[in-house]
């Protein structure tokens, strides 16, 4: 009968852990800012990195608009009631759709609109200013023409088709289109082309940060995983008589182990949220005072930023219970005679 | 404070044949502490052996290895060499697990310094052995006000340890050690920190507990009136049992062997 185990109701290893935890309530909270920072850190480094993703994307969709806008109205002239014509190939980017939105809140007169191929829809917003043409009918007027969507315009006498515009300009959105070239037609297209060595030195730039970000947030890991164990090992320290007693009174070593795991766990939980408030609340509050509150909650991607603090969280956690495993060892591993005579 | 209580014959229920069974023996045991290259004997081979229901005081001077026999027979330290039973089952063969069963069920403690968790109330620090005795928390409940009734504590069930005077602390301490009906209660230095009159209540509540729940006692003390209610007293000096005395032998006045002859190593107690 003496091979009988001792249970261990889990239940009363949690409340020894949460009266544990009110008792020394201020060591408690240093450990738990322990976890706090760390978390925080984290978390404000992969904030940091969909803020500015997000941020960056929104940022250069803005400039490349207002640089089409300005290729365009310096080939048609400032867009007030003068007529436009489009030639839409396909669906519209964004560029391209906020491109439209820009022209009609600087007040285009007409956008003639004629489609080939498969198009998409346009938004809704501008169809006051849409009108439906054919592609022979939609140079009448027009200070230029417009090629929207991928792909490229059918084959047209351009010289004809503008026989009756304005001024004879073709504009191309997007730099993989292309028209035959008419006599007296100017044709010019308003998408940059990025120059190899600009774009390997992005790349690189971006590359170097991850890595940095990377090293930066593996070492605050590290700190807490330290901070943790300290802390923890002192616990054991302090509570080296109570464990002996409850050793004593037939605590199973596996017991005083699970205590420390519990509280350790536990504070790690509480300190990766409040980290993970602290770190998405700051980082939040840097990006809206650099770049303005509308861009930045333009650009916040939602999804990924909840998922990151999911991992985060379970980060936190596991991290706090790694580093407990020591200190819940040497508890576990204690002679249970230290109870009688110890004076710690 | 300790009368007249039905139930205990429920809580402890030991037969009388039982009585005479040796509950604890202890052959030729020895137990070396190294620090670093200093090695010290604080047992150099001690035999003894203690009946179910026997009161039993271990005397000594400090240093004398009193403690160091006192943990080998609670089951809290094995011997470096020799052989202690309790039970019948030889400590020395037990896991860590199996000691802490033996520890359990077997042996309740009373400390010097009471050794109360004081973040859990008196009824909280009687049950918690209980649960790791696997008792489901309705019969621990129950149970344990028994005890803290048996102790006089009644009325101080949720209390904290704090909130409790030093006897009510250490009787508090004496309702934990019963708290699994063991047959073997250890008592180190339990009127320590006690004054005198406490202290002799103590005492009379261990002997009351032998006589009515034939429950085995051994106390080391330095406590004269311990001497008093206790059986047999076994001296310790030096590492070794040097003398087994009954309390008739004792001058109560001077704390001295009425007999005070030569003190003959008894090899065999």
């Amino acid at each position: 009968m003496i091979r009988e185990q001792v249970k261990l109701p889990l239940s009363v290893a949690l409340g020894v852990v949460l009266q544990g935890i009110r008792i020394r309530f201020g060591r408690s909270v240093v450990t738990l800012m322990g976890v706090v920072l760390g978390v925080a850190f984290l978390m404000s480094s992969l904030a940091g990195q969909v803020f500015t993703k997000g941020v960056e994307r929104e940022d250069n969709l803005r400039l490349e608009v207002r640089r089409r806008y300005s290729f365009l109205t310096a080939e048609m002239g400032p867009p007030r009631d003068r007529v436009l014509g489009v030639v839409q190939v396909g669906p519209l980017d964004e560029v391209e759709e906020r491109l439209l939105r820009l022209l009609a809140r600087e007040g285009i007169g007409r956008i003639q609109w004629a489609e080939t191929g498969t198009a998409g829809g346009l938004p809704s917003d501008l169809a006051p200013k849409r009108r439906d043409a054919a592609l022979e009918t939609v140079g009448a007027g027009a200070s230029a023409v417009l090629v929207l969507g991928r792909g490229d315009p059918p084959p047209a006498d351009w010289a004809a088709l503008l026989a009756g515009a304005r001024q004879k300009v073709v504009c191309l959105s997007r730099k993989d289109q292309h028209v035959v070239a008419a006599q007296g037609v100017a044709v010019s297209a308003l998408e940059r082309e990025l120059k190899e060595d600009e774009v390997r030195r992005l790349k690189d730039e971006q590359r170097r940060t991850r890595f940095r970000n990377l090293w930066i947030v593996v070492l605050s890991l590290l700190v807490t995983v330290i901070c943790i164990a300290n802390s923890m090992l002192m616990s054991v320290t302090e509570r080296f008589k109570e464990i002996g007693t409850m050793k004593c009174l037939g605590a199973l070593s596996s017991f005083i182990r699970r205590i420390f795991l519990i509280e350790s766990g536990m504070m790690g939980l509480a300190g990766s949220i409040l980290g993970f408030v602290v770190g998405v609340g700051f980082t939040l509050a840097v990006y809206v005072a650099t770049y303005g509150f509308s861009l930045t909650l333009a650009s916040v991607d939602v999804g990924r930023i909840l998922l990151y603090s999911l991992l985060s969280v379970v980060a936190g956690v596991g991290l706090s219970i790694v580093a407990a495993i020591y200190p819940a060892s040497v508890a576990s591993r204690m002679v249970p005679a230290t109870a009688l005579r110890s004076n710690i | 404070m300790a009368s007249g209580n039905a139930q205990s014959d429920d809580l402890f229920a030991p037969s009388k044949e039982q009585s005479r069974r040796r509950i604890i023996r202890a052959v030729d045991v020895k137990k070396v502490y190294r620090m670093g290259r200093q090695e010290t004997h604080a047992l150099r081979g001690a035999t003894l052996s203690i009946h179910a229901g026997e009161y039993v005081s271990i005397m000594g001077p400090s240093g004398s290895g009193k403690t160091t026999l006192f943990n080998m027979i609670g089951g809290l330290r094995k011997p470096t060499s020799g052989k202690v039973y309790i039970d019948q089952v030889d400590i020395a063969q037990l896991d860590h697990n199996e000691l802490a069963w033996l520890r359990c069920r077997k042996i309740g403690y009373i400390f010097q310094t009471y050794n109360l968790l004081g973040v859990m109330t008196a009824l909280e620090n009687v049950t918690l052995p209980m649960s790791f005795a696997g008792l489901d928390s309705e019969r621990a409940r129950e149970k344990g006000v028994d005890l803290l009734k048996l102790v006089g504590l009644g009325h101080r069930i949720l209390h904290k340890p704090d909130e409790l005077s030093g006897g009510q602390q250490q009787r508090l301490a004496m309702a934990r050690a019963l708290a699994n009906s063991p047959e073997i209660v250890l008592a180190d230095e339990p009127t320590a920190n006690l004054d005198s009159k406490t202290g002799g209540e103590m005492i009379e509540l261990l002997a009351w507990l032998r006589s009515e729940l034939r429950v085995t006692i051994i106390a080391a003390t330095h406590d004269l009136k311990t001497l008093q209610q206790s059986d047999r007293i076994f001296w310790i000096e030096d590492g070794r049992i040097v003398r087994v005395a009954r309390p008739e032998e004792i001058d109560f006045k001077t704390g001295r062997l009425m007999t005070n002859g030569d003190l003959q190593p008894t090899q065999d107690a």
